[in-house]
């Protein structure tokens, strides 16, 4: 019993890095209808940033700071550089999003090479509660977690603000006439978006290793539980993520863990198929004339 | 810099009106030939691929020409749903796969040779590829690549999982396919012949397509799909009879790839290897003659023949999609030809000192 | 041969908004039939939903006798029931002739159809007035040429009946006037022409019987001398108009 718990525990910070993606990837997706398939990458870079500062001699926390922002100005640069141009046709972007995480992957790969890098244990050890070990670690990376999705649940979804956001984002005709610097709002959303991903992988790496590969493998997770929950739902993710966490962790430790990749994929089939706005209802991306 | 790109589009789309949606044709009334240029440069494309062997390559680039040409096969096969009607698909490394396991276990199961498995590779292939299609008459463009990246996965997952029936993570092997045409395809330069051979009719055979009633109906529904419906096209049914030729390719150039190197496994067909495929016909361009084989060469051929580094030569493809996405619509190829026409039209008013060219008529 | 369209009953809701509240109208190929109303009033609607762009919420449509509610679009044109859009529409990179071709080959096969008689899409182009653009491509053309190519195509299908929804949108008086031209050749060949239009004064030229819908409703339906001096119609419509 105690061991499921432990399990379960371990599995929520799993959860957790899932559901930083698709908070990412749910509000870019759904708000600006920005397709990013590199979104990944913004991982990968975050995690990969902490490993080049923190194998110089730099601490766990200001690594963690300046790869994050150092993801968010690439996430700005990129925005402006290239995806902005791309909103009236977003296949285009999906396109060369595609190009763009080769791009990245490899340039990674080019510099250092595409082995596994890890870190150091920020926070070695374990609290114990009775019989109940929590790895130190693990709960940092929860509630780090928890601490972003209540921010962005009460500046984009609950505040008046985010709807505002929201609303000019659904119209931007009518928002662009009225005035609204649409523009600056999807360059704002896309960058926290950005940034919250290179958070995920800052935090992946401090609980295991890493390969410059990681960001594919996490995209699709994130487009997974965004889309099963709903484009644009910041709860649903969570949710979703939170299950999803859970059965990837728990399966990983007792069970199959291949088959789980399969079990999520079958259901993004089914979900894109039957009920694209997703289980807990969202946007299926802004319309496209 | 959006208003380049954009103008960059309409400009094309008069000149490239023609040019683009088929290959360069001499206009002329009840019919489509192909321009003497067309003629001159298939002549000299064919004879540069079926005479490679003799030009001594080596093992390892020969090996590489067939991977070239088996691509190239997919890739216009691609070319149909994809260049013709619009939709982009990630699942093709699938299809191919299912081509390729079909004929591997059809040899180990119940003794087929190459040719004997061929139209059950294509088959099985095509099946699949209606069914990964089928979604696309739902949903939307970008959510219809993600499924099909995501079916292709589940695909890989399943071979690797799949025991001892696929062999799962070492994948099968298969006997050789002994003499074809007189000629002994254990030799790696016949087996490359008879790839080639494949290739150039699969270019044939798209090229015959985009020229077709069906071809153009096709465009129709890429172009406008409420206006096509309205004056009679099926639309569901057109787009997975599209898909579904697209799949006989694939099946097929699974057939063959499992034949000429005798081995396969699930690494050769995941989401990744349909994304570089992908790229590679983007690059090249869809809707040209020579783009998908452009493309395929750009991608597999070239970095081993200028021996340039694969990390090096991946960053570079992956900036020349952006490139082309953004800047270069309709693939290299199109450019090209673009420029191409842009030359004769300057060469033609240096010859007659004439103002500007017919093929730039179209208000920006 | 003449053809009827008969649409009873029709009602189509989009969410709380009543487009159509139960309309009746029959339109046949033998006279130039012509729908007005203000904006919202249904008039599009009521195409889209007899051509399989929408379901119809309740309401029957009769072709020839035979029910067809509820068919989709491309058997709509199939059976022969052509039509325009409200947007001009092309097929835009390909050039004019392509527009044309394809739907020649993808029209209806009614054997006794005068239009059997454009048999190439130059046969066509030359009718509507195009000839001269045939290798442009159809994004390259000029508004009042694009309306023209819109027409075409739908006649490229070789249909029965025409519907045609606000053909002169967007064109002055001059171009309206030709189209008008246009449509009167084309029903002479024997094809039904109905069209939803505002400008009152061309769709009184050239439409014998008028319909006018408003709010969803039909408030008039009669020959155009009568409508036009319906009370219930100058109030609605024509009286805003003036």
């Amino acid at each position: 019993m105690e061991t499921f718990i432990q399990e379960l525990v371990n599995s929520l910070s799993v959860a957790s890095v899932i559901i930083l993606m698709g908070i990412g990837v749910t509000l870019i997706f759904g708000l600006t209808g920005i397709i990013n398939f590199a979104h990944g990458e913004f991982l990968m870079i975050g995690g990969i940033g902490v490993w080049v500062l923190v194998s110089n001699g730099m601490g766990y926390i200001p690594a963690l700071l300046i790869s994050v922002a150092f993801v968010a100005v690439l996430g700005f640069l990129l925005e402006r550089g290239l995806f902005q141009f791309t909103l009236p046709h977003p296949n285009n972007g999906f396109m060369a999003s595609m190009g763009l995480s080769i791009v990245l992957q490899h340039i990674v790969i080019r510099i250092w090479n595409s082995f596994q890098k890890s870190i150091p244990e920020p926070l070695p050890g374990a609290w114990q509660i009775g019989e109940i070990r929590f790895i130190k670690m693990r709960v940092i990376v929860v509630l780090i977690t928890a601490v972003v999705v209540a921010i962005t649940f009460l500046t984009i979804s609950r505040s008046r603000y985010g709807l505002a956001l929201r609303a000019s984002l659904a119209d931007r005709q009518t928002a662009a006439l009225m005035g609204i610097p649409i523009g600056r709002y999807i360059t704002a959303i896309f960058t926290y978006g950005s940034a919250i991903a290179g958070l995920g992988g800052a935090l992946t790496i401090a609980l295991f290793p890493i390969t410059p590969f990681v960001g594919s493998e996490m995209i699709m997770l994130g487009f997974a539980v965004s889309l099963i929950a709903g484009l644009g739902n910041v709860a649903g993710v969570v949710g979703a993520g939170l299950i999803l966490g859970l059965v990837q962790g728990l399966s990983g430790a007792y069970g199959t863990p291949e088959w789980t990749t399969a079990y999520t994929y079958g259901l993004l089939i089914v979900i894109l198929i039957f009920r694209p706005q997703g289980l807990f209802g969202g946007t299926m991306g802004p319309a496209i004339e | 810099m959006a208003q380049w790109g954009r103008r960059l589009n309409k400009q094309s789309s008069a000149a490239a009106a023609v040019a683009l949606t088929q290959p360069p044709v001499r206009k002329t009334r009840g019919g489509v030939h192909p321009s003497r240029e067309l003629i001159i440069v298939t002549a000299v494309v064919v004879v540069a691929v079926l005479a490679l062997p003799w030009m001594h390559p080596g093992y390892r680039l020969l090996s590489f020409a067939v991977t070239t040409c088996l691509t190239a096969i997919v890739l216009y096969g691609m070319a149909v749903p994809f260049g013709q009607a619009g939709i982009m698909s990630l699942g093709y490394a699938g299809l191919m796969g299912f081509g390729a396991y079909t004929a591997a276990i059809l040899s180990r199961d119940l003794g087929m040779n190459m040719w004997q498995a061929m139209p059950f590779s294509a088959l099985v292939a095509a099946l699949f590829a209606g069914l990964f299609g089928l979604p696309s008459l739902r949903i939307s463009g970008h959510h219809f690549a993600i499924t099909t990246w995501v079916m292709c996965e589940l695909l890989r997952i399943t071979l690797v999982n799949g025991g001892k029936f696929t062999g799962a993570a070492t994948g099968l092997d298969l006997p050789p396919t002994g003499k074809a045409f007189g000629l002994d395809m254990d030799k790696l330069a016949n087996a490359y012949l008879l790839v080639a051979a494949f290739m150039l009719l699969s270019m044939l055979a798209t090229y015959l397509i985009a020229n077709s009633r069906y071809g153009r109906t096709l465009r129709s529904i890429r172009e406008n799909e409420q206006l096509a419906r309205s004056i009679g096209v099926n639309t569901d049914l057109h787009k997975l009879i599209a898909f579904m030729v697209s799949g006989v390719f694939a099946g097929i150039a699974g057939d063959l790839q499992a034949y000429s190197f005798r081995h396969i496994s699930p690494d050769l067909y995941g989401g990744a290897v349909s994304m570089y495929f992908a790229l590679m016909v983007m690059l090249g361009g869809p809707r040209t003659l020579f783009g998908p084989l452009t493309g395929a060469l750009i991608v597999t051929f070239l970095p081993e023949v200028m021996r340039i580094d694969p990390i090096d030569s991946r960053i570079a493809y992956g900036v020349a999609l952006i490139a082309v996405i953004m800047l270069l619509p309709g693939g290299i190829i199109a450019v090209t030809e673009r420029g191409y026409q842009w030359l004769k039209g300057a060469a033609r008013r240096a010859r007659r000192g004439v103002s500007p060219p017919d093929v730039d008529s179209s208000p920006a | 041969m003449a053809t009827v369209l008969e649409i009873s009953g029709m009602r189509k809701q989009f969410g709380g908004v009543v487009a159509l509240a139960g309309v009746d109208v029959t339109i046949k190929s033998d006279e130039i039939l012509g729908i007005i109303g203000p904006n919202g009033s249904g008039k599009t609607t009521l195409f889209n939903a007899v051509c399989g762009v929408y379901r119809p919420d309740a309401g029957q449509v009769r072709w020839n006798g035979a029910d067809i509610t509820g068919k989709t679009a491309f058997e709509i044109g199939r059976l022969g029931i052509g039509r325009t859009f409200q947007q001009a529409m092309s097929f835009p990179s390909l050039s004019v002739r392509e527009n044309v071709q394809i739907a020649i080959e993808h029209g209806s096969a009614r054997r006794d159809a005068a239009t059997q008689r454009w048999s190439t899409p130059e046969d066509l182009l030359g009718f509507v007035g195009l000839e001269g653009f045939a290798d442009e491509s159809a994004s390259s053309m000029p508004f009042g040429n694009l309306r023209r190519l819109g027409v075409a195509v739908a006649l490229g299908g070789r249909p029965s009946q025409l519907l045609l929804d606000e053909p002169a949108a967007g064109l002055n008086d001059a171009e309206s006037a030709e189209l008008v031209q246009l449509f009167r050749r084309v029903h002479q060949l024997g094809v039904g022409v109905c069209v939803i239009d505002h400008h009152v004064q061309m769709m009184a030229e050239l439409c014998r019987h008028l319909i006018v819908l408003h709010f969803g409703n039909k408030i008039a339906d009669g020959p155009t001398e009568a409508v036009v001096r319906d009370a219930k119609v100058i109030e609605v419509y024509l009286g805003a108009q003036s």
